[in-house]
């Protein structure tokens, strides 16, 4: 539905000008950001595992500094404790045995600067991308290649979807969510198009099964960081809050957001 | 009540040796009847002004009176009247230009009247409209309201306007006395009305009266021509994005009249840049027929139709607009009593095709309206208006369709809703002494929300819940639904709106006013842009929305000097709104079919200082407009353990704009030429820029705290327009004019957006500003036969 917004912009470009210029900013306390996504790509044994922790910057800024010195574990109902260790002083903290189990509640706890914060996530199924299709005239310019990857969504059941296309040569994400609030239980497929991309190119597309939270959580985050955001179609940007709580003092909420997700891959060549 | 029942039985006894002149006023040429015409009666001091169906109506003790009527732009006629018997009189006016070898302006009818105590009004005629240059060259009515004081826009590309810090849903825009729910074509580039066939237009912003109701904020009152019932005459105008042709004529002379009007703008125009298969315009028509059965019975037949179209390839298709049907009946119970019955229907229709994903969506408004006022004359000192009006409403919030067979998508229907409102209303105007003129309303105004199908049911009636852990707001799941019978009632609203205002004369010159009004708004436009789109939906009031309510105070001080030809008007105002609805941080308003889910109930409030002063007569005349103003709103928690929205900290609304000033002018330069100019600047609209970046996914992602706590740039312009009239003596036959106009003239790039992303290039992260129009020049041609 968003693509109605895009559409009435380039209504508007056709008048329109765009330039780059300077502006003073307010910063902001820095912040924790956790990035933890769990995921588990189907065939796979899912035991090796990445959390990255770190701070916010000011806008302009062009290094993210990482969160280091942190301790970071993740829990089951089972009593099993993963604890993920950091590379030396990167933000990067790994686990190589990890046990993923469709439907199992995991636990999430970070201390860092003292500050203890957790989270709850349960790891959603997936189902596979069936098939890629791909149109060569598409997109409002007509000269857009247009892919589509079919998934049957099951019946009955509320499902979210997150996808990633990743063009590789590129080294370029894109994101996209979906709800079957309009498609339960039919055949439906993700969407994705850009002008740039060529014959032979190769497109890994990935299929997250995600909780209802993180579909929401998601669905802001993908407006805010749209290219178009800011302008008059928008809706009124704000904070992003995760589902990361600071026990420790709670007004010093970090950023980011803990999602435990089976996945399907399926790589594409373009034709 | 009694008290005002009691005076007029005391008028009634006292006026035994009264009489009444009542009559109609039209133009000479054509017979079209004239609005806000002066008959004033200067022995006495008496006087009164035409109705918007151009009756008037006034009763003096019996005598011989000198009668002066006069109107802008027309020739004044005075003569003498003996007053022993009520009479009809009715009066023709002839075109000032028409027998004067030079165009003098010679008197303003938009200037203000600073005896009525009717305060914070705007007027505009359709030539000062025409007179405003424009981008593109296409007169409009919402560009010429927005020079005004208290009146801005979001900006280029944005529909709407917002008057006194009220947001554009605020707005009761009124064509022949049917509502319009979107006034833009093209998204906000232009109006959707059609500048040939409005006769008069209105602007209160505040004392608004008794007799209007249902909108907050502002009455935008627009009455179309009727039409020639003389003889056909045809005008038009060929421009570079549209053209527009009207066609007037008798039906049977003097008795009845018809008007067709219609605009189109060229298809492809607006996609010369791509060789492809794209169509984007719009049209309208605008028809009335005027009959006029006897001297007490007139009826009309007036509908608007227009439409919007925008089509890529065959991958797109977007259809939107509004159809007003309206049929009025004008009945003089006697000289003293006008009435007038209305039965209006109207609706907007939205629909969009999405063949890459299909499905297409369509959704829309319906109501019909029955009106029924009155205007009683009783007395030069007291006249008195009362009514009724009753709506009903269907709202089809959106209907998804698969466009294919194979399409993944299932047919789903947004449950309709229905509504039921209700006023009554009575408005005295009361002239007191020479000095204090009164005026004074109640309106009585009901809303009922009718029973519909899936009313979803909350625990505790709360559809938003907040989660403590996260700090957010959150939908509630439904613990049922239940399906009500359309004769049932949801729920309803019932409020009392008191309006005042009075005007004490201070000196022949000058003169102090006061108002109050409250108001009440049960319609509310779901948009969480900064500015309306077309897509946004109307929803009603009910069991989780609750309507806005409004208390607006206006001060003003008002003066004409150096004889008429300069006045000023200065007031300030302050309100309040109840009830404004808010959205929790990511709310989806798209195809919602639990919109309750996603509002909070809010309030906002504004104050300001506006200034105009304008020249009035002369071969220069214009204004100048400067306004001061401050508009926030606030959505605080509903109990202590809430956050609210933005922390429940007032914030700046999408339309607060500190100052705002906008000057407008023409000059004459001689019977062959006219400069027109207008300058615009406007404090930056709130926005909300990042506060931080951080990384997760991969993405850069931007960090925000507050609310609107920054402003784009400023915005400023000027813009210049040319009339050449190259035969000016010309008054039979073709007759023509050409517009040149330049539109931003110094090129400045206005911000209508600053987003924030990251250069393709280095990655990192820029702020980039999009401007919508730099220099705009245009043409058109313009003639009348």
């Amino acid at each position: 539905m968003k693509s109605i917004f895009k559409v009435t912009l380039f209504f508007l470009l056709i008048f329109s000008c765009e330039d780059v210029i300077n502006l003073d900013l307010k910063n902001s306390e820095p912040r924790l950001v956790i990035d933890a996504s769990i995921n588990w790509e189907k065939g796979t044994d899912g035991k090796f595992q990445t959390i990255k922790l770190s701070l916010t910057a000011p806008y302009f800024d062009t290094e993210i500094p990482p969160a280091t010195g942190a301790i970071v574990t993740v829990t089951d109902l089972k009593n099993n404790a993963f604890s993920f260790v950091e590379e030396g002083n990167s933000g990067i903290y790994n686990n190589d045995s990890f046990i993923p189990e469709i439907g199992e509640t995991y636990y999430l706890y970070v201390t860092y600067n003292n500050e203890l914060y957790t989270a709850t996530e349960t790891l959603m199924p997936v189902v596979p991308i069936e098939s890629v299709e791909q149109k060569n005239d598409g997109g409002f310019s007509g000269n857009e290649i247009e892919l589509k990857a079919f998934y049957t969504d099951p019946k009955d059941i509320e499902n979210f979807y997150l996808f990633e296309f990743d063009i590789v040569k590129f080294e370029s994400t894109f994101f996209e969510v979906y709800e079957d609030k309009f498609t339960d239980g039919n055949r439906i497929f993700a969407f994705y198009s850009n002008e740039d991309i060529a014959l032979d190119d190769e497109i890994k597309i990935t299929n997250y099964g995600i909780s209802k939270r993180a579909y929401e959580y998601y669905n802001i985050l993908l407006q805010q960081t749209d290219e178009n955001s800011g302008d008059p179609f928008e809706t009124q940007p704000a904070t992003l809050r995760g589902n990361c709580i600071n026990q420790t003092n709670p007004d010093n909420f970090p950023l980011g957001y803990f999602k435990i997700s089976e996945t399907d891959v399926f790589t594409y060549l373009i034709e | 009540m009694c008290l005002l029942l009691a005076l007029c039985f005391y008028n009634t006894l006292s006026s035994q040796e009264k009489y009444t002149i009542s009559g109609t006023i039209s133009e000479e040429k054509s017979n079209e009847t004239l609005i806000g015409v002066n008959i004033i009666f200067p022995e006495i001091q008496s006087g009164t002004t035409t109705n918007e169906y151009g009756f008037y109506s006034i009763t003096l003790p019996e005598g011989s009176y000198r009668v002066i009527v006069s109107f802008l732009g027309f020739n004044s006629i005075s003569e003498t009247i003996t007053l022993s018997q009520d009479i009809t009189k009715n009066f023709s006016l002839t075109d000032a230009l028409e027998n004067l070898d030079e165009v003098i302006i010679v008197e303003n009818i938009e200037k203000p009247n600073i005896k009525a105590p009717q305060m914070s009004v705007n007027k505009l005629t359709s030539n000062t409209i025409k007179d405003i240059p424009v981008v593109l060259g296409e007169s409009d009515i919402i560009k010429a309201i927005s020079l005004l004081p208290g009146v801005t826009t979001a900006g280029e590309g944005a529909s709407g306007f917002n008057v006194r810090g009220g947001a554009a849903d605020q707005n009761l825009i009124l064509l022949d006395e049917a509502t319009i729910y979107n006034s833009s074509h093209l998204f906000g580039f232009f109006s959707v009305f059609n500048p040939d066939a409005i006769k008069d237009l209105r602007l209160f912003k505040g004392g608004i009266p008794a007799r209007y109701g249902g909108r907050v904020s502002s009455v935008l009152d627009i009455y179309q021509k009727e039409g020639n019932s003389r003889e056909f005459h045809a005008n038009g105008g060929i421009g570079l994005v549209s053209s527009r042709l009207l066609a007037e004529g008798p039906l049977k002379k003097d008795q009845g009249s018809f008007l067709f009007g219609g605009r189109s703008s060229y298809a492809h125009l607006f996609l010369p840049l791509f060789d492809i298969d794209n169509v984007a315009y719009f049209y309208d028509l605008n028809t009335k027929l005027s009959y006029k059965l006897n001297d007490r019975n007139n009826i009309y037949l007036s509908g608007y139709f227009g439409r919007d179209v925008f089509s890529i390839q065959d991958t797109f298709e977007n259809t939107y607009g509004n159809s007003v049907l309206n049929f009025r009946w004008n009945h003089l119970f006697s000289d003293k009593l006008f009435s007038n019955l209305s039965f209006i229907y109207s609706d907007y229709y939205y629909s969009l095709r999405l063949n890459f994903v299909q499905f297409d969506w369509v959704s829309g408004i319906q109501n019909f309206n029955l009106k029924y006022d009155f205007k009683h004359y009783i007395s030069n000192k007291l006249k008195l208006q009362y009514g009724l009006n009753s709506i009903y409403y269907k709202f089809n919030p959106g209907e998804i369709n698969p466009t294919v067979s194979t399409s993944g998508i299932n047919p789903f229907k947004l449950t309709n809703k229905y509504a039921f409102e209700n006023a009554l209303y009575l408005d005295a105007e009361h002239k007191l002494s020479e000095k204090l003129n009164l005026s004074y309303g109640l309106r009585l105004s009901g809303f009922h929300r009718l029973g519909q199908d899936e009313l979803n049911i909350y625990e505790n009636d709360e559809a938003v819940v907040f989660n403590e852990g996260f700090q957010i707001y959150e939908k509630a799941e439904p613990i049922g639904t239940e399906s009500l019978k359309r004769s049932d009632v949801i729920e309803s609203f019932y409020n009392l709106e008191p309006r005042a205002s009075l005007a004490y004369q201070l000196n022949t010159d000058s003169s102090i006013k006061l108002s109050y009004n409250r108001m009440s708004q049960y319609l509310h436009l779901l948009s969480n842009t900064n500015s309306p789109t077309p897509l946004d939906i109307w929803t009603p009031s009910g069991k989780y929305v609750k309507p806005q309510l409004l208390d607006q105070y206006a001060l003003g001080y008002f003066k004409n000097f150096n004889d008429n030809l300069y006045s000023l008007e200065l007031e300030s105002f302050y309100k309040k709104v109840k009830n404004r609805i808010d959205y929790i941080d990511g709310a989806d308003l798209i195809a919602n079919n639990s919109i309750e889910q996603i509002i909070l109930n809010g309030r906002a409030r504004a104050y300001g200082l506006e200034l105009l002063l304008r020249k009035n007569e002369g071969k220069l005349n214009g204004w100048l407009a400067y306004t001061f103003s401050k508009s926030e709103q606030q959505t605080p928690g509903r109990t202590p353990s809430e956050q609210g929205i933005n922390n429940g900290n007032w914030y700046k609304t999408p339309h607060d704009k500190t100052h705002d000033i906008s000057m407008t002018g023409s000059y004459q330069w001689n019977s062959k030429w006219k400069i027109n100019a207008n300058f615009l600047y406007q404090t930056g609209q709130p926005a909300t820029f990042p506060t931080a970046q951080y990384e997760y996914n991969g993405l850069n992602i931007p960090h925000y705290e507050g609310r609107n706590e920054n402003r784009l740039p400023s915005y400023n312009r000027l813009d210049l327009a040319l009339n050449y009239t190259p035969k000016p003596k010309k008054t039979k036959g073709w007759q023509s004019y050409w517009v040149f106009s330049i539109y931003n003239v110094y090129n400045r790039k206005n911000a209508a957006s600053i987003s924030f992303g990251q250069n393709e290039k280095t990655g990192f992260n820029e702020a980039t500003r999009l401007s919508i129009f730099g220099i705009v020049p245009s043409i058109s041609y313009n003639f009348k036969l």
